[in-house]
């Protein structure tokens, strides 16, 4: 179901980027907040989070 | 403090944390169970809502429900709603709740009460910092007796717009109640924890409001839940509302007849007046749960008893004005979120007004039909909106209880609060070639997600199967409103009869329907899957970093390989942003 003239480099094409983010608030409150911050704090990403 | 030690804990005695919800008129204790469930914990007296009131005979102190009842015969030795006046300038409050108790004075630029505490005849001057010690004292005793622990450290709710220097000032007042508060939360937040922690409830993605309809005051916050994580959108208060309002109707409307049959207006006299108000308040309270309520005291006014009763349609009617306000209320915290009431998935009514049930369904029926609407009258699940609060603090004190205070600290501190938030939603479109301006938009990451985030979802790809193309792409969110289409009229039979029909087309004027359609408004990415089964799916995940850039893996399910790519961070994001 793909037209013909699409094509690129490994099927994987950039065409922008996300629009800039607003700086909120996050409330320090619960269990999903306290791991964002273990991961913010020791600069860990989610799958270095998931392996620990 | 570590140095001095030496590396030991300053706190070498265990720490043993409950929840407090500390209001202006009641407080609840709660502390969560070995099986992990946060239960509100009853005092002495039996009360799980104790009223935030304590009053001196004879030295001796009386707290809670006993305190309250003394407002009749010893008010002016009974304190009451003083929560709002810690940490507050003389000139600042409102004195207006505590017009029937012990007045606050200005002393050395803080609020103090004179009343009689001790067995000598003279007044003592005491601090509202120091009648919030004794008030958590107490409630750190219901505590400690109840557990069989020593209760030394607490997590307590405060109002969002609890100022520092309120803050600063609970937090010296409980340390000299031998509390030591690990942290405060939100109480709206704690709102929505109480509920996202049950174990049936399942996290996911939604915007919440939770109205806090307390008894002097009222507060509505609007809350982005993404991932479990809570992000306040907007907040609005109102001081003047709340219960003591609707005590006020039947206060009124009780008076009224006592006046019709005895020609006395017991609210004139300052002892009756009370008692009317705390008659008043258990007949609201009889009205919530069944629809008719009987009122009686003794001796009301010039030594004549008083009983009376009351149906929940009269009172409903009375109260009108006053439940209007709640709505008006809600309504005002949607817009100022810059929300639809279509947006809103779910509605928390906490505090102990929202007992009410036609509050409850007046609110049901401003969202639309898919709101979920959490009071006891709208729904089974409800948990009782005067715990909620208690509940939430309980359930964040058991998650912290093992931490370090250093951790704590660290961790709510801004520089991990505050977060970049997506502005606008991310979604999925699946694009087959013949008929690209029907791909619908499907939201993945919702507008307002705290970054770093990522989500994972399946999508079903076209019938036919074959090489689907996926575009990943920021989309918006538009209400969109039709019309009801024009009604032919009937040809003017009723000419004659103008006034009829025009009163007719009017009330039959079929609502216009308004929904939310998602519009696509900026591509970021596409790429292809190729050689996908007929009637397959596409799992496709989304990780946005906290500068924006993107990394995508889309695989056919079951299928092997599949595509991977990365989309950088905007340039102007570094530093454009905050």
């Amino acid at each position: 179901v793909l037209t013909e003239a699409w094509s690129a480099e490994k099927d994987f094409k950039v065409v922008g980027s996300l629009s800039s983010a607003t700086q909120r608030n996050v409330e320090p409150v619960g269990p999903h907040f306290l791991a964002h911050a273990r991961r913010k704090r020791h600069q860990r990403t989610f799958s270095e989070d998931d392996r620990i | 403090m570590s140095d001095a030690t030496n590396g030991v804990a300053p706190e070498t005695a265990e720490r043993f944390a409950i929840g407090i919800s500390f209001g202006n008129s009641n407080s609840s204790i709660s502390h969560t169970s070995p099986e992990g469930k946060a239960e509100v914990i009853a005092n002495e007296e039996g009360d799980r809502h104790i009223p935030s009131v304590l009053s001196y005979v004879d030295a001796e102190e009386y707290h809670g429900t006993q305190a309250k009842a003394q407002l009749v015969r010893n008010a002016s030795n009974t304190v009451g709603y003083f929560r709002d006046f810690l940490g507050k300038d003389f000139k600042s409050i409102d004195p207006t709740p505590c017009h029937a108790s012990a007045h606050p004075q200005l002393h050395d630029s803080t609020v103090a009460f004179k009343i009689r505490d001790t067995a000598s005849e003279e007044l003592s001057t005491v601090t509202v910092s120091e009648i919030t010690t004794r008030h958590l004292r107490r409630l750190r005793k219901s505590a400690s007796d109840f557990l069989g622990k020593d209760v030394n450290a607490a997590v307590v709710t405060v109002p969002t717009n609890f100022t520092d220097a309120q803050r600063a000032a609970l937090t010296e007042a409980a340390k000299a109640a031998g509390l030591d508060i690990l942290q405060f939360i939100h109480e709206p937040v704690a709102a929505v924890l109480a509920y996202d922690a049950r174990p049936e409830s399942v996290v996911k993605d939604k915007l919440v409001v939770v109205a806090d309809l307390g008894g002097t005051r009222s507060d509505v916050a609007v809350v982005a839940s993404r991932g479990g994580m809570y992000t306040i959108l907007a907040t609005v208060h109102d001081y003047e509302l709340g219960g003591a309002q609707l005590d006020q109707v039947l206060i009124d409307h009780f008076a009224k007849e006592f006046i019709k049959k005895h020609k006395t207006d017991p609210r004139e006299n300052a002892r009756s007046l009370a008692k009317l108000k705390l008659e008043s308040e258990l007949t609201k309270k009889a009205l919530s749960l069944g629809s008719n309520a009987t009122l009686s005291v003794e001796s009301l006014a010039n030594g004549v008893d008083f009983s009376s009763t009351v149906n929940r349609t009269r009172y409903e009617l009375l109260s009108g004005k006053v439940f209007s306000s709640f709505t008006k209320l809600i309504e005002e915290s949607v817009k100022k979120a810059e929300l639809d009431i279509l947006d809103i998935d779910e509605v928390i009514l906490c505090g102990g007004t929202s007992h009410t049930p036609k509050i409850a369904r007046l609110v049901q029926s401003l969202f639309p039909e898919t709101t979920k609407v959490l009071a006891p009258s709208t729904s089974p699940s409800a948990i009782n909106p005067s715990d909620l609060a208690a509940r939430g603090a309980a359930i964040q004190a058991s998650l912290i209880e093992e931490f370090e205070k250093d951790d704590i600290e660290q961790s709510t501190h801004p520089m991990v609060t505050v977060t970049p938030h997506l502005q606008k939603a991310i979604g999925v479109q699946l694009i087959s070639a013949t008929d690209e301006a029907h791909a619908v938009f499907k939201p993945l990451l919702n507008a307002e997600t705290a970054l770093p985030a990522r989500r994972t979802a399946q999508y079903a790809v076209p019938k036919a199967g074959g090489d689907v193309l996926v575009r990943v792409c920021e989309g918006l969110r538009e209400i969109k409103v039709t019309k009801p289409e024009p009604k032919e009229k009937p040809a003017e039979e009723a000419n004659d009869d103008e006034d009829d029909s025009d009163f007719d087309s009017e009330e039959d004027e079929e609502e216009e329907i308004r929904e939310i359609v998602w519009k696509t408004s900026k591509p970021i990415a596409e790429f292809a899957i190729k050689g996908v089964k007929a009637d397959g799916k596409v799992e496709v995940m989304v990780a946005v970093s906290e500068h924006l850039a993107v990394q995508i893996t889309a695989r056919e399910v079951g299928g092997k390989g599949g595509v991977r790519g990365m989309v950088e961070a905007p340039k102007a994001a570094e530093n454009g942003s905050a």
